[in-house]
């Protein structure tokens, strides 16, 4: 009874299979769907370079899935197939294509797309749906096999649960077989792509904190899953076997509470010591150093430079209006001198001091390759003072890349344009930046002064003035 | 006047009729084994849907370029053109987070087995306030399907992040989650607050209040310590987040200033003066810290129980997995600031959070390591929920390291708000404490349902969940430590990110295969309720009291009497005992051949006796 | 179904069931705890921030309603030791309506603050946090007078004694409470204004 209910079942998979897998109802043509669809209503006038990078796309894409779809052979197959028709002949392609949408559906009109989508969208749901209603028929057809074949050695008396298990005991030790190598592959692959010298003074002694963290961690990592694993395989149920009664061991317990004790505490230390370094900046060198003004907004930042005299002016944000969007108090009269930059640009081997506010939204003030990383938080100033030790330059050198710049970009959720919040930072020498900075323009551009002058009264003397020693 | 005296039969007659209506049996039930499995059902249905949530945005991250029109059949105008919206994006990673770590593993997790074991095996009829437990479960269905109702919502779920911070999760323009479906968000979370401290004051009220006779704390099974050590910890955590949810409640809509100050929001000028953001993120790690080990810390108990019970040992180091427990209760309460570090509050708090976060590591190890000591020289069997229980301690292991990394306040400079962080807590949580869940089902199935769960899909269940989550997770640590942030809808604008996109496929892929292999764990649940083997009262021939009841389940757990205990719920292989195990109901009187001295603590006069017959018999007694 | 319940049993229950009363108790210590360093974080970030006012009088009479509600359901809790159920039913009416009085004498102090000017919608959060911790604490006080009201119809119902002498246990212990944290509420607002 059961049996006939399989094959039944069975026969209904497979027929409706068989239907689906015809080129008309294939994935692939769901891909290139709305490009057949105009190709119907344009049909002299088809854009020929719109069907091949759709097509490219499509196996670009077929290729990507196909390589990690393993699951589904016959379907990749299939599709395999027609892709390589469709590209090897374009031109019956073009036809085979406008015959089978002619099939599937008459002419509709560039107006009903909605409906295409919606009949495009079922048809995947439908295809990808029995793809798995197929897999688990024949998980549980091997299921139903295994079941019936461990109760035919029950019969016999064969059956031995301890092989079961060993199986079991065996797969452990596959896994760690390919845990250590999956761990090894990802630190040689994946850890160079990632990991690569810091472009700052503190970056470096972070790094080493990163290094040594790594090491001590990796280490551990692979032994505990030995020992994990491996006892679970060396002591798997065996039949003569009794576990040994062994409730605790208290010097045991004690050494490897201490031990870990000693290790983080000198990691504990290791990090005060940088962390102390890195934020505990004197006085003297809070002042020394070059201060630059950042202010996240959603979805940009926006960079200031003190000018000449050194100081930014106040900032004001109930100020804020469409020409002045940064918010800046003019009536301060170091503010005119501010200059607004359009990409961060620092010298070399020159400490630097950055102030970051955020107009609007926590952001994050983020550049990965100096190590630098802190939150813009409106209502505060926060500040975070380091060397840059390498140029733009020297980067591009060693990453081997001619465009490759250091980036900052915001690290904290802030809304649709999260994803692309970014300005660029470059790191140049002394007289490039003296040079850079001559060139930027300022805050109090003469509409601004127009702004202002209406909003407030502003000595016209005072202006004049300012404007002349501007001009430096 | 005189009072009417009572009948204790009379003061039961109401609360426990003898035939039930389905309603009172089913729906309202203050049986803590229904309200149990309510707890798991309503757990396991929000769990599905968080995960299609992930598979949704992990589509999205691996296919940035691609159309999906099945996208847009299903979602509509968050999904125009076939792909997914930016801020329906960072709706889908909100709400994944919030539903799994509250809803999943919080609930789903210390819900269910608190319900379900802490009077089976202390030994109580029910918990202490079964009206209020069963209250607990209502809140906690109140809070998932408001939660499941901000979807439908016009201006989308809420979708500042799972921790919601002000002013973006404050201000409605910020983003359009941050309008009903915030409020609802907070609705939600607070309905579910009440129904943790609902159950939790009665899980630990129930433990010290009505064991049976011979239970003492120190015979207690490591889960029922975990359990307990859990409520605690929420008890005390909990309530903090109801002032800061309290707080941001009418800051949003109020328009009061605790949190906010200097806005301007798409070109508004927002009149709140004065307050802080990082107020709020002090208010809500200070639950949100410890909310992570309430996750985690019933899966250590469970996983001791499994570990012990299939390698038929003792768990190693009894005593030092209990101090290890209190240990990180403890300390989890005072490490909050970590999560804090880029904030820009004080540095020197920075240092001493460090100092705090690191310390943590200690028991952790220690635990690691008794689990470890546990497998050696045992005999050990392989059921589902032993393979779960040792992935449990591999997850742990992995996850746990990286926390040295992210507890390192220089090292989170580089990686916070990264992949590295999103790699560190699925490792930790959505693996190592999901598998402790998984384990506990697959082990307490019988105990739910009187049958047992197939074998061969739990084996089929694991392997894929166990490669599955390994290839998901493990390659987000490299793409951290390059600096890919977190809760990015695309890597396409970056150049530097452009070589991780083939990494996301891999993951996508991986992450799919192993979403599916979930839905093996379901029929079979679902499937074996009916259909399983029906289970005998102790399948898995464990010492604990739970498994001394009967198969089917009865008001009042035990007919007759409770039964008493002697001993503690670790003795597995004893030497000079023929069976493997010894329950602990059973009187040291009727194992002299295989009694240690310790196991009578201080009782002179049983020493006494003891050593007697050892002498009598010729017995030496022997420590291995 | 038990097959031997005893009396025994319930007095566990209810012992736990207190005990359980006392943690939630505990949770409750924790909402005001944490309420509390938020505003003493708060204020102490600048110089324009704090109450900057003088509590208004009807603090000072509510606080005296209240304790005077707490000496009348203790008068209520000994009454019905005493099995003297009409006392008990007059204290028990007088606490509820010393507790609405009290309730309604803290509406009246918010309003005297909004006639001064300062509203809970502020940029001096301090304030707004004034409406906080009395709002906080009248919800609390709304769900201690729903148990009193229980207690209250518990005796006019006569329901068995036993229930009776628990239910006034419980709710003596939650009132008391209330009075604690209301005096730790005001002295902690007084010690900032």
């Amino acid at each position: 009874m059961l049996q006939n209910r399989f094959k039944l079942f069975l026969s209904f998979i497979l027929a409706i299979f068989i239907a689906f897998s015809q080129p008309s109802f294939a994935w692939v043509q769901s891909e290139t769907n709305n490009s057949q669809e105009q190709e119907q209503t344009e049909q002299s006038s088809s854009n020929e370079e719109d069907e091949d990078a759709e097509e490219q796309d499509e196996e670009e894409t077929e290729d990507a899935e196909q390589g990690d779809e393993e699951t589904d052979e016959e379907a990749a197959e299939e599709n395999e197939d027609d892709a390589e028709t469709a590209a090897v002949d374009e031109g019956s392609d073009e036809s085979k294509t406008q015959a089978s949408s002619s099939e599937k559906s008459s002419v509709s009109p560039q107006n009903d797309n909605e409906d295409t989508v919606t009949s495009q969208a079922l048809k995947t749901i439908v295809y990808y749906i029995f793809l798995f209603i197929i897999i688990s028929a024949v998980v549980a057809i091997f299921n139903r096999i295994f079941s019936i074949y461990k109760l035919t050695q029950v019969m016999n008396g064969k059956y031995s649960y301890i092989k079961e298990n060993s199986i079991q005991a065996v797969l452990l030790i596959v896994f760690l077989i390919l845990f250590l190598a999956g761990v090894y592959y990802s630190y040689a692959v994946w850890g160079k792509w990632s990991f690569r010298k810091a472009a700052t003074e503190h970056g470096q002694n972070i790094d080493s904190m990163f290094i040594v963290t790594t090491v001590l961690t990796t280490i551990v990592l692979v032994l505990m899953h030995i020992l994990l694993l491996g006892f679970s395989y060396v002591y798997r149920l065996k039949p003569n076997r009794r576990a040994s009664f062994y409730p605790h061991n208290n010097t045991l317990e004690i050494i490897w509470t201490v031990v870990p004790f000693v290790v983080l505490t000198s990691l504990i230390i290791y990090g005060s010591v940088i962390w102390k370094r890195i934020f505990d900046v004197p006085e003297d060198l809070k002042n020394s150093a070059i201060q630059i003004e950042v202010l996240g907004e959603q979805f940009s930042w926006q960079v200031r430079y003190p000018g000449p005299d050194g100081e930014f002016g106040k900032r004001n944000f109930k100020l804020t209006t469409p020409t002045n969007s940064y918010g800046i108090d003019f009536n301060d009269k170091k503010a005119w001198d501010d200059l607004r930059a359009s990409d961060i640009v620092i010298p070399v081997n020159r400490p630097v001091r950055f102030h970051i506010l955020s107009k609007d939204i926590i952001h994050s003030f983020y550049i990965p390759d100096f190590r630098v990383q802190m939150n813009a938080v409106p209502g505060m100033t926060n500040y975070f003072q380091f060397t840059p030790t390498m140029t733009t330059e020297e980067m591009r050198e060693k990453m081997d890349d001619p465009e490759y710049d250091f980036i900052m970009l915001c690290a904290k959720i802030c809304g649709t344009g999260h994803y692309n919040m970014q300005k660029k930072v470059v790191v140049v020498t002394e007289s490039e930046y003296q040079q850079w900075l001559n060139e930027q323009n300022k805050f109090f551009t003469d509409d601004m002064k127009k702004e202002f002058s209406v909003n407030e009264n502003i000595d016209k003397d005072d202006s004049k003035e300012s404007a002349t020693a501007s001009l430096n | 006047m005189s009072s009417t005296a009572i009948t204790p039969e009379a003061s039961f007659q109401d609360s426990h009729e003898e035939k039930q209506s389905f309603i009172k049996k089913y729906v309202f039930s203050t049986d803590h084994k229904m309200i149990a499995k309510q707890f798991l059902i309503t757990a396991i249905i929000m769990a599905f849907f968080a995960l299609l949530l992930s598979i949704l945005f992990r589509i999205q991250l691996a296919w940035p370029d691609k159309d999906f029109p099945v996208l847009e059949f299903f979602l509509g105008k968050w999904a125009e053109g076939g792909r997914i919206k930016p801020d329906f994006y960072l709706a889908l990673v909100t709400i994944h987070g919030t539903i799994m770590v509250f809803f999943v593993l919080t609930a789903g997790l210390s819900g269910t087995f608190s319900n379900l074991l802490i009077p089976l095996q202390i030994g109580a009829r029910d918990m202490a306030a079964p009206f209020v437990n069963m209250l607990s479960y209502w809140f906690f269905l109140g809070s998932c399907v408001v939660m499941t109702a901000s979807f439908f919502v016009e201006s989308g779920p809420a979708a500042a992040g799972w921790t919601v911070y002000p002013p973006l999760s404050a201000v409605p323009t910020a983003i359009s989650g941050s309008g009903l479906g915030t409020t609802m968000w907070l609705l939600s979370i607070f309905m579910f607050i009440i129904s943790q401290i609902l159950g939790g004051v009665n899980y630990i009220s129930t433990i010290l209040n009505m064991r049976t006779k011979g239970m003492d704390l120190w015979k207690m099974p490591l889960t029922i310590w975990s359990l307990f050590i859990t409520a605690i910890v929420g008890l005390v955590s909990f309530p903090v987040l109801v002032s800061a949810v309290v707080l941001l409640f009418f800051d949003r809509s109020a328009g009061t200033s605790f949190y906010l100050s200097d806005l301007v929001i798409g070109g508004e000028i927002l009149p709140n003066e004065g307050g802080s953001p990082i107020l709020y993120e002090h208010l809500f790690w200070f639950l949100g810290h410890p909310e992570v080990y309430i996750a985690i810390l019933p899966a250590f108990g469970i996983v001791s129980e499994v570990l012990s019970i299939n390698s038929r040992k003792p768990i190693f180091g009894y005593h030092a997995m209990v101090y290890s427990l209190m240990a990180i209760a403890v300390l989890s309460v005072i490490v909050w600031g970590h999560h804090m570090f880029v904030t820009g509050m004080n540095p020197f708090l920075g240092g001493v959070f460090m100092l705090t976060t690191l310390i943590i590591a200690i028991p952790s190890a220690v635990k690691a390591f008794n689990y470890t000591a546990t497998l050696w020289r045992g005999n050990i069997r392989f059921t589902p929920a032993m393979l779960f229980a040792i992935g449990m301690v591999s997850f742990f292991i992995s996850g746990g390291l990286t926390g040295l990394f992210t507890g390192n306040a220089t090292i989170d400079i580089q990686i916070h708000d990264t992949y590295f962080i999103v790699a560190h807590f699925h490792f930790v949580m959505g693996s190592a404490s999901m598998f402790g869940m998984l384990a506990a089902v697959y082990h307490w199935y019988p105990k739910l349902y009187g049958r047992m769960l197939d074998n061969q899909l739990g084996y089929i269940h694991f392997w894929l969940t166990f490669i599955g989550a390994y290839l998901v997770f493990f390659p987000m640590h490299f793409m951290g430590i390059d600096g890919v942030p977190r809760r990015y809808y695309a890597f396409t604008e970056f150049p530097f990110m452009e070589k991780w996109v083939s990494v996301n496929i891999l993951i996508t892929w991986a992450a799919v295969i192993a979403g599916l292999a979930q839905i093996a764990f379901v029929w079979n649940f679902f499937y074996s309720m009916r259909n399983g083997k029906k289970a005998s009262k102790n399948p898995w021939r464990a010492t604990t009291l739970e498994w001394t009841t009967e198969v089917k389940h009865i008001h009042g757990n035990w007919e007759g009497e409770i039964p008493t205990v002697y001993r503690w719920p670790y003795d597995y292989s004893k030497p000079g005992h023929p069976d493997d195990f010894i329950p602990q109901t059973v009187p040291h009187s009727e194992t002299m051949s295989s009694n240690l001295l310790q196991d009578f603590h201080d009782n002179e006069e049983a020493i006494k006796i003891q050593k007697e017959w050892n002498k009598e018999n010729n017995r030496v007694e022997s420590e291995s | 179904m038990y097959m031997e319940i005893n009396k025994e049993e319930i007095f566990r229950t209810h012992r736990a069931q207190k005990f359980a009363l006392w943690l939630s108790m505990i949770g409750m210590f924790m909402l005001f705890a944490s309420l509390s360093s938020a505003f003493i974080v708060y204020t102490a970030s600048g110089v324009d921030k704090g109450i900057k006012t003088i509590l208004p009088s009807a603090f000072i009479y509510s606080t005296i309603v209240i304790v005077l509600s707490s000496v009348t359901i203790h008068f209520a809790n000994k009454a019905v030791k005493k099995e003297e159920f009409a006392k008990q039913k007059t204290f028990l009416l007088a606490t509820i309506v010393l507790g609405v009085l009290f309730f309604v004498l803290q509406l009246h102090a918010w309003s005297v603050l909004i006639d001064r000017g300062i509203y809970f919608i502020n940029t001096n959060a301090s304030q707004s946090f004034v409406y906080i911790f009395t709002g906080m604490h009248l919800a609390h006080i709304i769900g201690g007078l729903l148990v009193l009201i229980r207690c209250l119809i518990g005796v006019s119902r006569k329901i068995p004694y036993i229930r009776n002498l628990y239910r006034m246990e419980l709710a003596v212990i939650f009132w008391h409470f209330l009075d604690i944290i209301w005096i730790y509420l005001y002295v902690f607002l007084l010690l900032y204004q």
